[in-house]
């Protein structure tokens, strides 16, 4: 087990606990005589299901008293009953079992050949006041250097002795950061137990997976981002995934999905939540590809995809407070939907709010700055007495307004030289132009609050001290996007390196075990999809045209692991498609059925190896 | 509350803020323009690595400006701003009798040397100008 699987055994936990009451709640039915062979079964399925999670993730003991329970359960069901006396002595284990669950991962899983780092507590406010030091001391290095500058090129040692200093600077600017930085679990954890209440407070079943939770983030970006993952969960939940009925008729598992991922995107986090609803109407879709984009079309209020706003969460009012927030935090918000298949919104947040890559330029004899995230390029304005009342550059084919800095925000400034520089500004689905005197470069800077009375002003994320002293004001460009400008859509490019990456499709009944193979998997760079039992498994193979490679359990509700195998081998199509069957079943007979169906590999649970697993795929699905 | 003031000339008028809330005293520097702000507002201003919003208190208080030179700087709640004034007069203790004066901006008006001299409300200007419209 890789450390950074803690994740998963809070997953087995969670899931552990269902399981542990309800069998709680069974026996005591047993007890009570209000319960007969459907409760052993279900007992029989719980207990079950715990020990193939624990086994997975090696938990020993949890795994040996699960199994006792399900040998009990076994001969209750042979008998067709469970004797009195058994009650106590099963609920007894069932506790022992809970216990074990806790205690487990603290006396089996320790870091291979690493003691924990100590750790100490700080108040966050230092850290901040630290940060802030830092930050001026840096400033104080570029006035330094701004303020020798001509002396420096007689003085080799200090101009080496000042690079030196830069350098240090650096790195304890960059170690502050860290300091102030949280992996995201630190707001999601509670989310999967969210979702699954607002979901029934819908009379939905709705399943929550969280991919990404180590993903960092600025302390106090954090803070704020935890009401608005909860909001789009919420839009999610209420508007997307569609009543156990319709899902049904249009093929779809009856429990919705939601997917929380996180990771990185370039300079940005990228937070996406995906589900399989029902997305947006295809007169919405239409009206998006008309006017550009279907954000701002549904953070208009009012518009929600479901029939009725419920009081779970109106959409349109919903989504236009998480775009607000995401814009102020210097981010932003991207939203993509099929109409039957699903929504997919994402937060683009910054790392950090205390450093910025910024673009300088100066207009009007004042230099301003633009977030490198947002700047799609810089163009040379070929002709300025184009500048007219509706000016334009054309780009790549397309049209893109352009605007003179100047005007845009209002700033004196005296007319544009010839052929005056440009910045292109982008947002999906939108670009514009701003025309400046000057570009003074890209640097990164400490983003400071405009000040007490100034710093609620829209059009401004804040100002910046250059090293020669001045301030430069940092533009929103959202804000300047605002106004009315041309459609225009921004394709999306993929990004693959030389290694080899599989398409694998994970089939087991229990979220935990999928999951914890979904991430092994990803971590290794695979792309994963997943299906809870056979019948689904089938489905999604139909669906799936460049698919590597199956993983799956065997006993699963509707159709299990061995009539998926059979089912796979006779089909015309993917007859030939790799099969590894990852089961608690280590019986020589089980192997040996598993064999004869046609089973590429076969992976016992209990003796479930990440490496092992991983050079499997390669072998497979490099074939 | 102490009784010592700073005393500032604005447009040819004297104006005193209580000392409690002056950071320091400053030279004008080189200002900011921040399109779109409030009128009052003349600019923003690094003061030793902090960015304050520097304001013109004649305009707060309805005068015409003449060349300001120097700004007080004051503490708030929320941050520090700098008003712009003419010129520093002094700083020391004002006479606690303080006249009745009909201004939002200020808190009273004392008689010092046969000029009279306005007390300035400083949260009070601050909050006027934090809530556009006032």
């Amino acid at each position: 087990m890789s450390a950074s699987d803690e994740e998963i055994h809070e997953l087995v936990r969670q899931e552990a606990g269902d399981c542990l009451r309800r069998m709680e709640s069974n026996l005591l039915a047993l007890e009570s005589g209000d319960g007969g062979a459907e409760e052993i079964d279900a007992i029989l399925r719980d207990a079950h299901s715990v020990k193939g999670s624990a086994a997975m993730i090696g938990w020993q003991q949890a795994t040996t008293l699960a199994s006792g329970i399900e040998d009990r359960m076994e001969q209750a069901r042979e008998q067709g009953a469970l004797a009195a006396d058994q009650v106590d002595p099963l609920l007894r284990a069932v506790d022992e079992l809970g216990r074990a669950l806790q205690v487990e991962p603290a006396a089996e899983a320790p870091k291979p050949a690493a003691s924990p780092a100590p750790t100490i507590r700080v108040p966050a406010a230092k850290v901040d006041r630290m940060l802030d030091v830092v930050g001026e001391t840096v400033l104080y290095h570029r006035r330094l250097e701004h303020a020798l500058g001509d002396t420096l090129r007689d003085g080799r040692q200090a101009s080496e002795e000042l690079d030196m200093g830069e350098q240090l600077l650096d790195e304890l600017q960059d170690s502050v950061i860290q300091m102030r930085t949280l992996p995201l679990r630190t707001i999601t954890d509670s989310l999967p137990r969210a979702v699954r209440d607002l979901a029934s407070q819908e009379g939905k079943e709705v399943e929550l997976t969280i991919d990404g939770a180590e993903t960092q983030l600025d302390r106090v970006i954090l803070d704020g981002i935890s009401e608005t993952i909860v909001h789009v969960l919420r839009n999610a939940v209420a508007h997307g995934i569609e009543e156990a009925g319709e899902r049904e008729s249009a093929g779809k598992p009856q429990a919705g999905r939601v997917e929380l991922r996180a990771g990185r995107r370039g300079r940005l986090v990228a937070i996406e939540v995906v589900d399989d609803g029902r997305g947006v109407s295809p007169e919405l879709l239409a009206r998006a590809e008309q006017e550009g984009s279907l954000v701002d079309i549904l953070a208009e209020t009012g518009f929600s995809t479901a029939e009725e706003v419920t009081d779970v969460a109106g959409r349109g009012v919903g989504l236009d407070a998480v775009k607000r927030h995401v814009e102020s935090l210097g981010g932003g918000l991207e939203l993509k939907s099929e109409t039957g298949r699903g929504t997919e919104v994402t937060l683009l947040l910054p790392i950090t709010l205390a450093l910025m890559k910024v673009l300088l330029f100066e207009r009007g004899g004042h230099p301003f700055g633009l977030p490198m995230t947002s700047v799609g390029r810089v163009v040379a304005v070929a002709d300025t007495t184009s500048l007219g009342n509706r000016p334009s550059l054309e780009l790549e084919g397309q049209v893109v307004p352009l605007s003179d800095l100047g005007q845009l925000i209002g700033a004196a400034a005296a007319p544009l030289p010839r052929n005056p520089p440009a910045i292109v500004i982008e947002s999906p689905g939108r670009r514009l132009a701003v025309a400046c005197d000057e570009l003074l470069g890209e640097e990164e800077v400490v983003i400071k609050s405009l000040g007490a009375i100034l710093s609620g002003m829209p059009g401004f994320l804040g100002a910046a001290i250059l090293g020669d002293g001045r301030i430069a004001l940092v533009l929103d460009p959202n804000h300047l996007l605002k106004a009315p400008t041309e459609a225009m859509a921004i394709g999306q490019s993929e990004e693959t390196d030389g290694r080899m990456v599989a398409r694998v499709l994970v089939v087991d009944d229990q979220f935990s075990a999928r999951e914890l193979q979904r991430s092994i998997l990803e971590t290794a760079g695979h792309r994963v999809e997943v299906a809870r039992d056979g019948r689904e498994a089938l489905a999604r193979i139909g669906e799936i045209a460049d698919l590597d490679l199956v993983l799956t359990d065997v006993q699963m509700p509707e159709m299990d692991g061995f009539e998926l195998l059979e089912a796979i081998r006779a089909s015309e199509e993917h007859g030939s498609l790799p099969v590894v069957i990852v089961t608690t079943l280590g019986d020589d007979a089980s192997r040996r059925r598993g064999v004869e169906a046609g089973a590429d590999a076969y992976i016992v649970k209990e003796e479930f190896d990440q490496q092992a697993l991983l050079e499997t795929i390669e072998r497979l699905a490099g074939r | 509350m102490s009784r010592v003031h700073v005393r500032v000339r604005v447009a040819g008028e004297h104006y005193a803020l209580p000392v409690d809330g002056v950071l320091e005293v400053a030279e004008l520097g080189d200002l900011t323009p921040v399109p779109g702000s409030p009128p009052e507002v003349m600019g923003v201003r690094n003061l030793r690595g902090r960015v304050i919003p520097v304001m013109a208190l004649a305009t707060l208080l309805g005068l015409t400006a003449e060349e300001p030179e120097r700004i007080v700087v004051a503490e708030l709640g929320t941050g520090s701003a700098g008003f712009a004034v003419d010129a520093v007069v002094d700083v020391g203790e004002l006479p606690g009798a303080s006249e009745q004066v009909d201004s939002p901006y200020l808190t009273g008006a004392v008689l010092v040397d046969g000029l009279l001299v306005g007390i300035l409300d400083v949260d009070a200007i601050l909050s006027s100008v934090a809530s556009p419209g006032a």
